[in-house]
């Protein structure tokens, strides 16, 4: 099989890579770029855990192609935000009790920031209807939705600013 | 009703592993890598029974692969789980099967230095079988014509026959049940069966395990107990334990599947072993499904009243199916029998209980351990005593309970404690007036599609399975904890207890900041392995904070007391006249005097002083084992709708109640809350791990959605879910505080039943209750009683 050469955008940063033709976006992700924020949970998109932003849209990357990122955009969960400098919605997910054990956490995360960057002010029964492909055993979902809800209220009241914005 | 002035517990800090989860920073098993590491993979029965008649690993072994079978395995036969003590610890395993006894045992394992390599070296495996007749259910498993699993199995030194595939019986009775049912005016019996419930935590079962030339190995693994691993890698392998270090990796959720060493650690040290080379193994959902279930359970409870509500008498009988392995049958057994007699007073109680093989997915500990199936038998049967007797089931309950002064049967018929707190009236009481449980609708007034209904169910887990017998305890149950008080005056908490993600290890660090009287953030969690620890047995029996927590609490207070008595050196004053107090503004402990103002010193200061002057290290280790196991208790009240044309079921609300003695973290104790109410409800509605019943395959086939995981779109809206905390206080727990984690999904599917006997006058003894069984019982219903189905004639309106 020939290997396709992909140049594409890494939480904001270039690359360009060779990628086998049945190469996963999550294992480039994972296992090439060392990014392991991004996890396996089902690899058959079951799950949520995986998700990126990919052009700003949310995908799963355990069904995604690595080549057909090629020009693209991907932003992982380590894009979102980082030790310094918090998103909204990852504090949002400590305050409001939307962490357990954290393995899905990214991918909610990731979902969330998506959700409230294509809808600012969801309501709860809109939170849930996005994030119904992201599962989670630990919390029941009261704390993450909790979490989305107060990231909207404090971003569009101007409390919190995106770090992406 | 807390005893003294806290300053850090109670309140509801981030939790210290929060921004690394958040930030997608932190590592799990299967984010761990290390340079030049081989890829492994396991070879898996496609048959439920099958003896194994070749294994041909040269096509495998000319492609470059290293493969690993029985004949390279050492021929150790062990439980995963050591937890029991070795007289009570059935051992029926080997690293690879001897004979496949599941679809999905390891058969074989190959690895290689690509992922894509091993997979191919797998495929290229030649195994042939000769499949023998399995039994998918434990009536199949013991009638004569089953083939047994096994001859015998090893029990404490010796060997004991299996026959008719019963692994384990046991038995209890207190008093005289029969003399019992005949004081009775009123008596029940009916058979509930539970289904095997797939754990479904989000990471799936990994392992890492890198051999180094002076034959140590190093182990990153899925556990509930990183020491466990190491001693069972020890026996299995003859490693010895100095040789052996497991780190601690935080783990994506075990909800009880990793409390024994999952089976692909053994193998993966194998394949490291003989290849010389790092390898990993990271299990696929698949894998991970054919890995452990919850035990599935039939019980026929019977149970006898007097008229006013007096319970007089209970017997219970318990087929449980243990799967292909016997992980812990023993225990499962004896906390059904200690679990039944905890709930309600019963002065005659009479249990039998068999554990049955079968060729299934091995059944392990999940979430509650018996608990769940306990509760829904009994909470069941009491609430339909109570509507038969015409008495206030809540009433009911309020009477007859274990209670303040009682005994509880903590973990089986072997772990009695007297019950010290109990805050089961004030949080029935405030349950009841959040869901308005004296307006509640009753079924006979319900017409119409949809129909309400509120349920009550109440009850408790164990904290730990601690007891004061000095010898012979059926298990182990100890933990240690390592407190430094470092150069600056901060503090390193160094304790090898696992933190599923509940926060155990948060309300540790909060337990020991609070004890040396120093801010939150002074205390640090160290990362650990098991060569820089002492032993914890494993988090599991909602022991992590009672239990793990007091060594943390103790190794503390023994480093309070040296560092204090360094403080008295310094500020010449008698170490018994100093408090330690934290500061926020210096963000630090201050130690002082009280009315001697002048004498005050921060914990800094003496870290400093001791370092510069060469005293020592402020520091302790303790080992602890609670001799006590108190109940913490729920109730839970939880209002549904039913549609009664698609039999589908809507949780409307619930209001919740927890006694977990002091609270150390309210948000993340609720969160415990709400986490069980989710896991409950799917328990009680619609999770079932399903086989072929012909082929023993996973009706599933791997599939998570398929199994029926419950999705956001399922929970209750935020608005309609109250969490009350008792005001009690354990004295025998850290500052107070005593379990939560299993406890809280331990009623949840009674209280479903119960609901739905509310809103349909249908009771239910099967779980799930699907919308099948929901609309079979209604057409059933219609036809028995001639009870018009309102709904029915609706339907035939509408499609007509």
């Amino acid at each position: 099989m020939n290997k396709h050469l992909i140049k594409f955008v890494l939480n904001g940063e270039p690359r360009e890579i060779l990628v086998e033709p049945n190469e996963l976006l999550m294992n480039v992700v994972r296992e090439r770029e060392s990014l392991t924020g991004t996890k396996y949970g089902c690899g058959i998109g079951e799950c949520g855990a995986c998700a990126v932003h990919v052009d700003g849209q949310p995908l799963l990357s355990c069904i995604v192609l690595a080549a057909d990122v090629d020009g693209r955009e991907v932003v992982t969960v380590e894009g979102i935000g980082s030790y310094g400098q918090l998103d909204p919605v990852q504090e949002a997910f400590l305050d409001e009790g939307g962490v357990q054990c954290g393995y899905c956490t990214p991918g909610m995360v990731v979902m969330s920031r998506a959700l409230l960057n294509e809808n600012p002010n969801p309501t709860e029964l809109e939170v849930r209807h996005y994030m119904r492909g992201s599962l989670c055993r630990c919390t029941g979902y009261s704390g993450i939705v909790r979490a989305v809800l107060s990231a909207a209220e404090k971003e569009s009241s101007g409390k919190a600013v995106p770090v992406a914005s | 009703m807390t005893q003294q002035k806290l300053h850090t517990i109670g309140n509801g800090a981030w939790r210290k592993d929060g921004i690394a989860k958040v930030t997608g920073t932190q590592v799990y098993a299967p984010d761990v890598a290390v340079p030049h590491q081989w890829f492994g993979r396991v070879l898996r029965s496609p048959f439920a029974h099958a003896e194994i008649v070749s294994v041909d690993t040269s096509a495998a072994e000319a492609m470059g692969a290293v493969c690993l079978t029985f004949d390279d395995v050492p021929k150790v036969r062990y439980n995963e789980r050591i937890v029991s003590t070795p007289p009570h610890l059935y051992r029926d395993r080997y690293v690879l099967a001897d004979k496949a006894r599941h679809v999905g045992e390891p058969i074989a394992a190959v690895a290689a230095p690509t992922e894509a390599l091993a997979e191919q070296a797998l495929r290229a495996i030649d195994v042939q079988y000769k499949p023998l007749k399995a039994s998918l259910s434990a009536e199949a498993a013991m009638s004569p014509e089953a083939d047994a699993l096994y001859e015998k199995v090893i029990l404490g030194t010796g060997e004991v026959a299996i026959e008719n595939n019963v692994a384990v019986r046991r038995h209890v009775e207190v008093g005289d049940v029969d003399q019992g049912f005949a004081e009775s005016d009123l008596i029940l019996e009916r058979s509930y069966t539970t289904v095997p419930q797939y754990h479904a935590q989000m990471e799936p079962k990994s392992v890492l395990c890198e051999p180094a030339r002076d034959g140590s190995i190093t182990v990153w693994a899925s556990a509930q107990s990183i020491h466990n691993v190491r001693i069972l890698l020890g026996e299995i392998y003859g490693i010895p334990l100095n040789k052996i270090n497991v780190r601690r990796t935080l783990v994506g959720g075990t909800f009880g599947s990793s409390i024994q060493v999952n089976s692909v650690v053994p193998v993966c040290v194998g394949l490291a072993l003989k290849s010389g080379h790092p390898v990993k193994i990271a299990s696929t959902r698949e894998e991970d499904m054919h890995s452990h279930l919850r035990y599935p359970s039939q019980l026929t409870l019977k149970m006898g009243v007097k008229r006013d509500g007096t319970v007089v008498a209970g017997e219970m009988d318990a087929t449980i199916e243990i799967g292909a392995h016997n992980i812990q049958a023993f225990p499962f057994l004896g906390v059904l029998a200690g679990f039944f007699a905890s709930l309600y007073k019963m002065p005659h109680m009479r249990y039998n209980g068999k554990a049955v093989y079968t060729n299934r997915t091995p059944s392990c500990a999940m979430q509650g351990f018996g608990a769940p199936q306990v509760h829904f038998a009994v909470e069941s049967l009491m609430d339909e005593l109570a509507v038969e007797l015409g008495i206030d089931p809540l009433e009911m309950k309020l009477k007859n309970y274990v209670g303040l002064g009682g005994t509880f049967w903590g973990h089986g018929p072997t772990v009695k404690s007297i019950i010290l707190s109990d805050g089961v009236p004030e949080l029935l009481e405030r349950g009841a007036e959040h869901i308005g449980w004296a307006d509640r609708p009753r079924p006979e007034e319900q017409t119409g599609r949809h129909r309400r209904g509120i349920g009550l169910a109440r009850g408790f887990h164990t904290s730990g399975v601690g007891q004061p017998k000095a010898q012979g305890a059926e298990m182990i149950d100890y933990s240690g904890a390592i407190v430094k008080i470092n150069e600056d005056g901060s503090v390193d908490l160094a304790q090898s207890l696992m933190d599923h993600g509940g926060g155990t290890l948060e309300a540790i660090a909060k337990i020991v900041a609070e004890e040396l009287g120093v801010p939150l953030d002074k205390v640090g969690i160290s990362p650990v392995d098991t060569k820089t620890t002492v032993y914890d047995v494993t988090t599991h029996a909602t022991r992590g904070v009672y239990a793990g927590g007091a060594a943390a609490h103790k190794a503390a207070k023994t480093a309070k007391a040296k560092l204090l008595a360094l403080a008295g050196r310094m500020l010449e004053v008698m170490p018994d006249a100093l408090v330690i107090e934290p500061d926020e503004e210096l963000g630090q402990g201050v130690i002082f005097c009280p009315g001697m103002p002048d004498h005050k010193v921060t914990v800094g200061e003496v870290a400093r002083h001791s370092h510069v002057n060469s005293w020592g290290t402020i520091a302790a280790v303790e080992s602890v084992r609670q001799v006590t196991a108190p109940p913490a208790y729920v109730t839970q009240f939880i209002e549904v709708e039913v549609d009664t044309y698609t039999g589908a079921v809507r949780t409307l609300r619930a209001a919740l109640g927890a006694d977990c003695g002091t609270v150390v973290n309210p948000i993340l104790a609720a969160g415990q809350m709400e986490g069980g109410l989710s896991k409950g409800a799917g328990y009680a509605l619609i999770e079932d791990i399903g086989w072929d019943p012909e082929t023993g395959q996973l009706d599933s086939k791997g599939f998570w959605i398929d199994g029926k995981t419950p999705s956001v779109s399922e929970a209750p809206l935020l608005g309609d879910v109250t969490i009350d905390f008792a005001d009690t206080y354990e004295p025998t727990g850290p500052f107070g505080a005593k379990g939560i984690g299993e406890a809280s999904m331990n009623p949840v599917a009674a209280a479903y039943t119960n609901a739905l006997y509310g809103a349909l006058g249908v009771r239910f003894y099967d779980l799930p209750v699907t919308p099948e069984k929901i609309l079979a019982a209604l057409r059933e219903n219609e036809a028995t009683t001639g009870a018009p189905v309102e709904a029915r004639r609706e339907t035939t309106m509408v499609t007509s």
